[in-house]
Protein backbone atom coordinates (compact mmCIF):
# COMPACT_ATOMS: atom_id res chain seq x y z
CA UNK A 1 0.00 0.00 0.00
CA UNK A 2 2.41 2.27 0.84
CA UNK A 3 6.40 1.47 -0.40
CA UNK A 4 9.13 3.75 1.50
CA UNK A 5 12.55 3.37 -0.40
CA UNK A 6 16.03 5.29 0.84
CA UNK A 7 14.11 7.43 2.65
CA UNK A 8 16.28 9.97 4.33
CA UNK A 9 15.24 13.56 5.82
CA UNK A 10 18.06 15.98 7.32
CA UNK A 11 17.75 19.52 8.56
CA UNK A 12 20.76 21.36 7.76
CA UNK A 13 23.63 19.16 8.72
CA UNK A 14 21.44 17.19 10.80
CA UNK A 15 20.28 13.53 9.44
CA UNK A 16 16.96 13.20 10.77
CA UNK A 17 15.99 9.67 8.98
CA UNK A 18 18.62 7.58 7.45
CA UNK A 19 17.91 5.74 4.50
CA UNK A 20 14.50 3.76 5.71
CA UNK A 21 13.27 1.58 3.27
CA UNK A 22 10.18 0.32 4.45
CA UNK A 23 6.51 -1.38 3.45
CA UNK A 24 3.35 -1.48 4.82
CA UNK A 25 0.44 -3.42 3.52
CA UNK A 26 -3.13 -2.96 3.22
CA UNK A 27 -4.38 -3.54 6.64
CA UNK A 28 -2.06 -3.58 8.64
CA UNK A 29 -1.25 -1.34 12.14
CA UNK A 30 1.88 -0.36 12.16
CA UNK A 31 2.98 1.23 15.66
CA UNK A 32 6.39 3.27 15.65
CA UNK A 33 7.96 3.29 18.48
CA UNK A 34 11.89 4.87 20.18
CA UNK A 35 13.06 7.28 22.17
CA UNK A 36 12.69 11.02 21.65
CA UNK A 37 14.67 12.48 18.86
CA UNK A 38 14.76 9.22 16.93
CA UNK A 39 12.79 10.54 14.19
CA UNK A 40 9.75 8.22 14.56
CA UNK A 41 7.65 11.72 14.16
CA UNK A 42 9.89 12.74 10.82
CA UNK A 43 9.15 9.42 9.68
CA UNK A 44 5.23 9.72 10.22
CA UNK A 45 5.35 13.18 8.39
CA UNK A 46 7.07 12.43 5.54
CA UNK A 47 4.66 9.70 4.42
CA UNK A 48 1.95 12.60 3.64
CA UNK A 49 4.76 14.87 2.61
CA UNK A 50 4.24 17.59 5.69
CA UNK A 51 8.03 17.06 5.65
CA UNK A 52 9.55 17.33 2.28
CA UNK A 53 12.15 13.90 2.11
CA UNK A 54 15.59 15.12 1.46
CA UNK A 55 15.97 12.07 -0.66
CA UNK A 56 14.20 8.61 -1.25
CA UNK A 57 11.02 7.85 -3.12
CA UNK A 58 7.21 7.43 -1.71
CA UNK A 59 5.09 5.19 -3.58
CA UNK A 60 1.37 5.40 -2.32
CA UNK A 61 -1.24 3.43 -4.03
CA UNK A 62 0.92 2.72 -6.78
CA UNK A 63 1.75 6.71 -6.82
CA UNK A 64 5.32 7.91 -6.61
CA UNK A 65 4.36 10.81 -4.11
CA UNK A 66 7.58 12.22 -4.08
CA UNK A 67 7.67 13.12 -7.90
CA UNK A 68 6.87 16.85 -8.17
CA UNK A 69 4.14 16.28 -10.94
CA UNK A 70 2.01 14.11 -8.16
CA UNK A 71 -1.30 16.14 -7.33
CA UNK A 72 0.13 15.97 -3.52
CA UNK A 73 -3.33 17.42 -2.56
CA UNK A 74 -5.49 14.54 -3.78
CA UNK A 75 -2.91 11.67 -2.32
CA UNK A 76 -3.17 13.17 0.97
CA UNK A 77 -6.86 13.55 0.86
CA UNK A 78 -6.79 9.79 1.21
CA UNK A 79 -4.61 9.49 3.97
CA UNK A 80 -5.78 10.71 7.43
CA UNK A 81 -3.92 12.54 9.73
CA UNK A 82 -4.30 13.05 13.33
CA UNK A 83 -1.61 15.02 15.57
CA UNK A 84 -0.33 15.22 19.08
CA UNK A 85 -1.92 18.71 19.43
CA UNK A 86 -5.45 17.69 17.86
CA UNK A 87 -5.35 20.63 15.89
CA UNK A 88 -8.99 21.27 15.48
CA UNK A 89 -9.99 24.50 13.55
CA UNK A 90 -10.82 27.13 16.90
CA UNK A 91 -13.33 29.39 14.70
CA UNK A 92 -15.28 26.59 13.40
CA UNK A 93 -18.05 24.52 15.10
CA UNK A 94 -17.10 20.29 15.29
CA UNK A 95 -19.60 20.45 13.00
CA UNK A 96 -17.87 22.58 10.48
CA UNK A 97 -14.88 21.16 11.41
CA UNK A 98 -15.57 17.95 10.21
CA UNK A 99 -17.62 19.41 7.02
CA UNK A 100 -14.85 21.85 5.60
CA UNK A 101 -12.76 19.61 3.59
CA UNK A 102 -15.38 17.34 1.92
CA UNK A 103 -17.33 20.29 0.95
CA UNK A 104 -14.50 22.56 -0.49
CA UNK A 105 -13.25 19.59 -2.36
CA UNK A 106 -16.66 18.83 -3.59
CA UNK A 107 -16.47 15.30 -2.50
CA UNK A 108 -19.78 15.68 -0.55
CA UNK A 109 -22.92 17.68 -0.66
CA UNK A 110 -23.17 20.33 2.66
CA UNK A 111 -26.24 18.10 3.44
CA UNK A 112 -24.11 14.42 2.35
CA UNK A 113 -21.09 15.93 4.82
CA UNK A 114 -23.49 16.79 7.72
CA UNK A 115 -25.27 13.72 8.26
CA UNK A 116 -21.78 11.66 7.58
CA UNK A 117 -20.73 14.17 10.46
CA UNK A 118 -23.23 13.36 12.26
CA UNK A 119 -22.45 9.73 11.46
CA UNK A 120 -18.99 9.99 12.78
CA UNK A 121 -19.42 11.94 16.28
CA UNK A 122 -22.07 9.07 16.83
CA UNK A 123 -19.14 6.65 15.84
CA UNK A 124 -16.52 8.27 18.07
CA UNK A 125 -18.81 8.98 21.03
CA UNK A 126 -20.14 12.82 20.94
CA UNK A 127 -23.46 12.42 19.30
CA UNK A 128 -24.49 16.07 20.87
CA UNK A 129 -21.61 18.16 19.97
CA UNK A 130 -22.12 18.89 16.74
CA UNK A 131 -22.35 22.94 17.60
CA UNK A 132 -19.83 22.97 19.97
CA UNK A 133 -16.38 24.42 19.42
CA UNK A 134 -13.38 22.70 20.48
CA UNK A 135 -12.69 25.66 23.13
CA UNK A 136 -15.31 23.75 24.80
CA UNK A 137 -14.34 20.32 24.98
CA UNK A 138 -11.86 18.00 26.79
CA UNK A 139 -8.61 17.25 25.64
CA UNK A 140 -9.74 13.67 24.27
CA UNK A 141 -12.98 14.53 22.88
CA UNK A 142 -11.24 17.05 20.72
CA UNK A 143 -8.70 14.10 19.83
CA UNK A 144 -12.33 12.05 19.18
CA UNK A 145 -13.52 14.98 17.01
CA UNK A 146 -9.66 15.07 15.10
CA UNK A 147 -10.19 11.40 14.47
CA UNK A 148 -13.91 12.25 13.06
CA UNK A 149 -12.53 14.64 11.02
CA UNK A 150 -9.69 12.95 9.65
CA UNK A 151 -12.52 9.63 9.10
CA UNK A 152 -15.09 12.03 7.30
CA UNK A 153 -12.41 11.99 3.88
CA UNK A 154 -12.82 8.38 3.83
CA UNK A 155 -8.94 7.92 4.07
CA UNK A 156 -7.76 4.57 2.82
CA UNK A 157 -4.89 4.73 5.58
CA UNK A 158 -4.73 6.78 8.87
CA UNK A 159 -1.06 8.29 10.09
CA UNK A 160 -1.85 9.11 14.05
CA UNK A 161 1.34 11.47 15.72
CA UNK A 162 1.44 10.59 19.01
CA UNK A 163 -2.11 10.78 19.34
CA UNK A 164 -2.61 10.56 22.91
CA UNK A 165 0.54 12.19 24.68
CA UNK A 166 -0.95 15.78 25.02
CA UNK A 167 -4.09 14.35 26.85
CA UNK A 168 -4.14 13.89 30.92
CA UNK A 169 -3.87 10.42 31.77
CA UNK A 170 -7.64 9.61 32.74
CA UNK A 171 -8.54 11.09 28.71
CA UNK A 172 -5.90 8.80 27.22
CA UNK A 173 -8.45 5.45 26.92
CA UNK A 174 -11.23 6.91 25.38
CA UNK A 175 -8.73 7.73 22.50
CA UNK A 176 -7.14 4.24 21.98
CA UNK A 177 -10.46 3.03 22.77
CA UNK A 178 -11.73 4.70 19.19
CA UNK A 179 -8.76 4.09 17.60
CA UNK A 180 -8.68 0.03 18.68
CA UNK A 181 -12.55 0.19 16.86
CA UNK A 182 -10.69 1.41 14.11
CA UNK A 183 -8.48 -0.70 13.70
CA UNK A 184 -11.00 -3.81 14.45
CA UNK A 185 -12.86 -2.30 11.50
CA UNK A 186 -9.93 -3.25 8.94
CA UNK A 187 -8.38 0.67 8.80
CA UNK A 188 -4.61 0.83 7.62
CA UNK A 189 -3.05 2.44 10.56
CA UNK A 190 0.84 3.88 11.20
CA UNK A 191 0.52 5.10 14.69
CA UNK A 192 3.61 6.77 16.44
CA UNK A 193 3.28 6.16 20.08
CA UNK A 194 4.14 6.32 23.59
CA UNK A 195 1.51 3.65 24.63
CA UNK A 196 3.50 0.81 24.65
CA UNK A 197 0.01 -1.29 26.17
CA UNK A 198 -1.38 -0.05 22.74
CA UNK A 199 1.33 -0.90 20.85
CA UNK A 200 0.95 -4.41 22.06
CA UNK A 201 -2.12 -5.27 21.84
CA UNK A 202 -3.42 -3.52 18.71
CA UNK A 203 -0.40 -3.32 16.29
CA UNK A 204 0.13 -6.10 13.94
CA UNK A 205 3.57 -4.70 13.63
CA UNK A 206 6.00 -3.18 16.08
CA UNK A 207 8.81 -0.74 14.57
CA UNK A 208 11.71 0.41 16.86
CA UNK A 209 13.39 3.98 15.75
CA UNK A 210 16.68 4.24 17.06
CA UNK A 211 18.89 7.43 15.27
CA UNK A 212 17.31 7.70 12.25
CA UNK A 213 16.78 4.05 11.50
CA UNK A 214 14.49 1.09 12.18
CA UNK A 215 16.92 -0.36 14.28
CA UNK A 216 14.33 -3.07 15.16
CA UNK A 217 11.37 -4.98 14.18
CA UNK A 218 8.23 -7.43 14.02
CA UNK A 219 5.18 -8.72 15.43
CA UNK A 220 4.54 -7.71 19.31
CA UNK A 221 5.14 -10.96 20.37
CA UNK A 222 8.85 -11.52 19.93
CA UNK A 223 9.00 -8.17 19.82
CA UNK A 224 8.28 -7.13 23.27
CA UNK A 225 9.02 -10.14 25.06
CA UNK A 226 12.33 -11.14 24.05
CA UNK A 227 14.09 -7.57 21.97
CA UNK A 228 17.03 -8.70 20.03
CA UNK A 229 18.53 -4.83 19.86
CA UNK A 230 20.36 -3.73 22.96
CA UNK A 231 19.10 -0.50 22.32
CA UNK A 232 15.45 -1.72 22.29
CA UNK A 233 16.27 -3.86 25.70
CA UNK A 234 17.31 -0.39 26.93
CA UNK A 235 14.51 1.50 25.71
CA UNK A 236 11.80 -1.20 26.60
CA UNK A 237 13.64 -1.26 30.31
CA UNK A 238 12.68 2.37 30.43
CA UNK A 239 9.15 2.40 29.18
CA UNK A 240 7.64 -0.72 30.24
CA UNK B 1 -19.62 85.72 21.93
CA UNK B 2 -20.93 87.72 19.12
CA UNK B 3 -17.48 87.41 17.13
CA UNK B 4 -18.06 83.71 17.05
CA UNK B 5 -21.82 83.66 15.56
CA UNK B 6 -20.31 85.86 12.95
CA UNK B 7 -17.79 83.65 12.33
CA UNK B 8 -19.94 80.73 12.29
CA UNK B 9 -22.45 82.87 9.91
CA UNK B 10 -19.25 83.57 7.68
CA UNK B 11 -17.84 79.99 7.85
CA UNK B 12 -20.87 77.93 7.26
CA UNK B 13 -24.28 79.95 6.38
CA UNK B 14 -22.39 82.63 4.05
CA UNK B 15 -22.40 81.90 0.09
CA UNK B 16 -24.09 78.69 1.37
CA UNK B 17 -20.27 77.99 2.56
CA UNK B 18 -21.01 74.88 4.24
CA UNK B 19 -21.40 72.90 1.27
CA UNK B 20 -17.51 73.08 1.10
CA UNK B 21 -17.81 71.19 4.07
CA UNK B 22 -20.03 68.62 2.95
CA UNK B 23 -18.90 67.98 -0.09
CA UNK B 24 -15.20 67.63 1.27
CA UNK B 25 -16.30 65.29 3.89
CA UNK B 26 -17.88 62.97 1.07
CA UNK B 27 -14.72 63.45 -0.98
CA UNK B 28 -12.36 62.26 1.97
CA UNK B 29 -14.82 59.48 3.26
CA UNK B 30 -15.30 58.30 -0.65
CA UNK B 31 -11.69 58.39 -1.50
CA UNK B 32 -10.68 56.70 2.09
CA UNK B 33 -13.30 53.61 1.45
CA UNK B 34 -11.89 53.20 -2.06
CA UNK B 35 -8.49 53.17 -0.65
CA UNK B 36 -9.01 50.82 2.14
CA UNK B 37 -11.23 48.60 0.00
CA UNK B 38 -7.94 48.41 -2.77
CA UNK B 39 -5.43 48.55 0.16
CA UNK B 40 -7.36 45.41 1.89
CA UNK B 41 -6.94 43.58 -1.25
CA UNK B 42 -3.17 44.02 -2.31
CA UNK B 43 -2.65 44.06 1.08
CA UNK B 44 -4.09 40.45 1.37
CA UNK B 45 -2.45 39.10 -1.78
CA UNK B 46 1.18 40.67 -1.31
CA UNK B 47 1.10 38.87 2.75
CA UNK B 48 -0.09 35.93 1.08
CA UNK B 49 2.46 35.61 -1.41
CA UNK B 50 5.56 36.46 0.94
CA UNK B 51 3.93 33.76 3.80
CA UNK B 52 3.66 31.11 1.34
CA UNK B 53 7.50 32.32 -0.04
CA UNK B 54 8.36 32.08 3.43
CA UNK B 55 6.82 28.67 4.28
CA UNK B 56 8.92 26.85 1.85
CA UNK B 57 11.32 24.36 3.06
CA UNK B 58 13.77 22.10 1.83
CA UNK B 59 14.91 21.97 -1.74
CA UNK B 60 13.39 24.89 -4.21
CA UNK B 61 13.34 23.57 -7.04
CA UNK B 62 11.01 23.73 -10.15
CA UNK B 63 8.60 26.61 -12.12
CA UNK B 64 6.32 26.88 -9.36
CA UNK B 65 9.44 27.93 -6.65
CA UNK B 66 10.77 30.42 -9.38
CA UNK B 67 7.47 32.25 -10.14
CA UNK B 68 6.81 32.28 -6.07
CA UNK B 69 10.58 33.40 -5.65
CA UNK B 70 10.02 36.51 -8.16
CA UNK B 71 6.37 36.98 -6.61
CA UNK B 72 8.09 37.54 -3.51
CA UNK B 73 11.01 39.60 -5.09
CA UNK B 74 8.16 41.86 -6.46
CA UNK B 75 6.37 42.61 -3.27
CA UNK B 76 9.67 43.25 -0.94
CA UNK B 77 10.19 46.00 -3.70
CA UNK B 78 6.95 47.07 -3.48
CA UNK B 79 6.70 47.43 0.27
CA UNK B 80 10.16 49.21 0.30
CA UNK B 81 9.68 51.58 -2.39
CA UNK B 82 5.93 52.77 -0.63
CA UNK B 83 6.72 52.49 2.67
CA UNK B 84 10.42 54.28 2.31
CA UNK B 85 8.63 57.15 0.57
CA UNK B 86 5.87 59.40 1.65
CA UNK B 87 1.98 59.36 0.52
CA UNK B 88 2.32 62.97 -0.56
CA UNK B 89 5.29 62.42 -3.13
CA UNK B 90 3.55 59.28 -4.11
CA UNK B 91 -0.02 61.20 -4.69
CA UNK B 92 2.13 63.79 -6.60
CA UNK B 93 3.82 61.57 -9.16
CA UNK B 94 0.54 59.96 -9.50
CA UNK B 95 -1.42 62.53 -10.76
CA UNK B 96 1.24 64.89 -12.07
CA UNK B 97 3.32 61.96 -13.76
CA UNK B 98 1.68 58.45 -14.08
CA UNK B 99 -1.99 60.50 -14.95
CA UNK B 100 -0.88 63.62 -16.43
CA UNK B 101 -3.35 63.41 -19.08
CA UNK B 102 -6.34 62.45 -17.19
CA UNK B 103 -9.35 64.06 -16.98
CA UNK B 104 -9.68 66.05 -13.30
CA UNK B 105 -13.12 64.56 -13.40
CA UNK B 106 -11.19 61.42 -12.43
CA UNK B 107 -9.35 62.98 -9.75
CA UNK B 108 -11.20 60.72 -6.92
CA UNK B 109 -10.38 57.92 -8.63
CA UNK B 110 -6.32 58.76 -8.68
CA UNK B 111 -6.06 59.93 -5.69
CA UNK B 112 -8.00 56.63 -4.25
CA UNK B 113 -5.73 54.35 -6.48
CA UNK B 114 -2.79 55.97 -4.82
CA UNK B 115 -3.51 55.78 -0.89
CA UNK B 116 -5.20 52.31 -2.11
CA UNK B 117 -1.52 50.91 -2.94
CA UNK B 118 0.50 53.04 -0.35
CA UNK B 119 -2.30 51.73 2.60
CA UNK B 120 -1.61 47.76 0.85
CA UNK B 121 1.65 47.65 1.84
CA UNK B 122 0.87 48.75 5.47
CA UNK B 123 -1.99 46.30 5.56
CA UNK B 124 0.33 43.47 3.55
CA UNK B 125 2.72 43.52 6.81
CA UNK B 126 0.06 43.73 9.01
CA UNK B 127 -1.67 40.60 7.57
CA UNK B 128 1.39 39.13 7.40
CA UNK B 129 2.08 39.24 10.96
CA UNK B 130 -1.40 37.70 11.30
CA UNK B 131 -1.04 34.87 9.78
CA UNK B 132 2.64 34.41 11.14
CA UNK B 133 0.33 34.59 14.80
CA UNK B 134 -1.43 30.92 13.67
CA UNK B 135 -0.29 28.11 14.77
CA UNK B 136 1.47 26.18 12.25
CA UNK B 137 -0.37 23.01 13.30
CA UNK B 138 -3.54 24.71 11.93
CA UNK B 139 -1.65 25.04 8.12
CA UNK B 140 -0.67 20.69 8.82
CA UNK B 141 -4.05 19.91 9.77
CA UNK B 142 -6.03 21.90 6.68
CA UNK B 143 -3.23 20.46 4.32
CA UNK B 144 -3.11 17.16 5.69
CA UNK B 145 -6.85 16.99 4.62
CA UNK B 146 -6.07 17.87 1.11
CA UNK B 147 -6.83 21.37 1.09
CA UNK B 148 -4.52 23.38 -1.21
CA UNK B 149 -2.37 25.91 0.13
CA UNK B 150 -4.80 29.04 -1.22
CA UNK B 151 -8.27 26.86 0.45
CA UNK B 152 -5.96 26.72 3.70
CA UNK B 153 -5.12 30.36 4.03
CA UNK B 154 -8.53 31.10 2.93
CA UNK B 155 -11.02 28.99 5.48
CA UNK B 156 -8.50 28.48 8.22
CA UNK B 157 -5.90 30.66 8.64
CA UNK B 158 -6.65 33.60 7.29
CA UNK B 159 -10.48 34.09 9.05
CA UNK B 160 -8.37 33.68 12.41
CA UNK B 161 -5.85 36.02 11.72
CA UNK B 162 -8.28 38.68 10.50
CA UNK B 163 -9.26 38.32 14.66
CA UNK B 164 -5.85 39.59 15.85
CA UNK B 165 -4.92 41.87 13.36
CA UNK B 166 -8.34 43.70 13.95
CA UNK B 167 -6.93 46.37 16.13
CA UNK B 168 -4.04 46.92 13.86
CA UNK B 169 -6.07 46.93 11.04
CA UNK B 170 -8.47 49.71 12.60
CA UNK B 171 -4.94 51.34 13.44
CA UNK B 172 -3.96 51.49 10.00
CA UNK B 173 -7.60 52.68 8.65
CA UNK B 174 -7.35 56.06 10.79
CA UNK B 175 -4.36 56.52 9.94
CA UNK B 176 -5.47 56.22 6.06
CA UNK B 177 -8.50 58.72 6.43
CA UNK B 178 -6.59 61.45 8.11
CA UNK B 179 -3.36 60.58 5.68
CA UNK B 180 -6.08 62.08 2.77
CA UNK B 181 -6.30 65.28 3.94
CA UNK B 182 -3.25 65.83 1.61
CA UNK B 183 -5.53 65.46 -1.08
CA UNK B 184 -5.22 69.43 -1.81
CA UNK B 185 -1.50 69.37 -2.99
CA UNK B 186 -3.32 68.08 -6.32
CA UNK B 187 -6.05 70.13 -6.17
CA UNK B 188 -8.51 67.68 -5.02
CA UNK B 189 -11.29 69.73 -2.70
CA UNK B 190 -11.62 67.02 -0.06
CA UNK B 191 -12.12 68.29 3.70
CA UNK B 192 -9.09 70.32 4.47
CA UNK B 193 -9.11 71.60 1.03
CA UNK B 194 -12.35 73.28 1.78
CA UNK B 195 -11.57 74.30 4.65
CA UNK B 196 -8.70 76.02 3.01
CA UNK B 197 -10.69 77.31 0.69
CA UNK B 198 -13.61 78.72 2.87
CA UNK B 199 -10.73 80.66 4.99
CA UNK B 200 -9.50 81.96 1.93
CA UNK B 201 -12.66 83.62 1.17
CA UNK B 202 -13.29 84.69 5.14
CA UNK B 203 -9.79 85.75 5.84
CA UNK B 204 -10.50 83.78 9.21
CA UNK B 205 -8.90 80.37 10.12
CA UNK B 206 -10.64 79.68 13.63
CA UNK B 207 -13.66 78.30 12.54
CA UNK B 208 -13.30 76.22 9.51
CA UNK B 209 -10.14 74.41 10.78
CA UNK B 210 -11.63 73.74 14.00
CA UNK B 211 -14.98 72.18 12.69
CA UNK B 212 -13.00 69.86 10.27
CA UNK B 213 -10.63 69.11 13.32
CA UNK B 214 -13.77 68.17 15.25
CA UNK B 215 -15.29 66.32 11.81
CA UNK B 216 -12.31 64.33 10.93
CA UNK B 217 -12.62 63.17 15.02
CA UNK B 218 -16.56 61.97 14.20
CA UNK B 219 -15.42 60.39 11.39
CA UNK B 220 -12.63 58.62 13.63
CA UNK B 221 -14.80 57.84 16.05
CA UNK B 222 -17.48 56.01 13.73
CA UNK B 223 -15.45 53.88 12.22
CA UNK B 224 -14.15 52.65 15.14
CA UNK B 225 -16.38 51.92 17.04
CA UNK B 226 -18.36 50.07 13.60
CA UNK B 227 -15.26 48.15 13.82
CA UNK B 228 -15.32 47.83 17.16
CA UNK B 229 -18.55 46.17 16.81
CA UNK B 230 -17.31 43.13 14.18
CA UNK B 231 -14.95 42.89 16.52
CA UNK B 232 -16.81 42.10 19.60
CA UNK B 233 -18.79 39.86 17.38
CA UNK B 234 -15.76 38.12 16.05
CA UNK B 235 -14.62 37.49 19.42
CA UNK B 236 -17.54 35.77 20.59
CA UNK B 237 -16.42 32.23 19.60
CA UNK B 238 -13.73 33.07 22.01
CA UNK B 239 -15.77 32.85 24.88
CA UNK B 240 -18.52 30.07 23.96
Amino acid sequence: MIDVKGLTKSFGDHLVLDHIDEHIHQGEKVAVIGPSGSGKSTFLRCLNLLEEPTSGTITFEGVDITDPQTDINKLRSRMGMVFQQFNLFPHLSVRENICLAPVKLKLMTKDQAEERAQELLKRVGLPDKADAYPKQLSGGQQQRIAIARALAMNPDMMLFDEPTSALDPEMVGEVLEIMKELADDGMTMVVVTHEMGFARSVATRVLFMDKGKIAEQGPPEPFFSAPQHPRLREFLSKVL
Amino acid sequence: MDWLLDQLWQTFIEKDRWRYFANGMAATLEITVLALILGTIIGVLVAVVRSAHDSQRGNKKGLGHALLGVLDGLCKLYLTVIRGTPSTVQLLIMWFILFRWADSSSMLWVASLSFGINSGAYVAEIVRSGIMSIDLGQTEAGRSLGLTYGQTMQFIVIPQAVKNILPALVNELITLLKETSVCGFIGLTDLTKGAMIVQSRTYSPFVPYIAIAVLYLIMVLALTSLLGLLERRLRASDRR
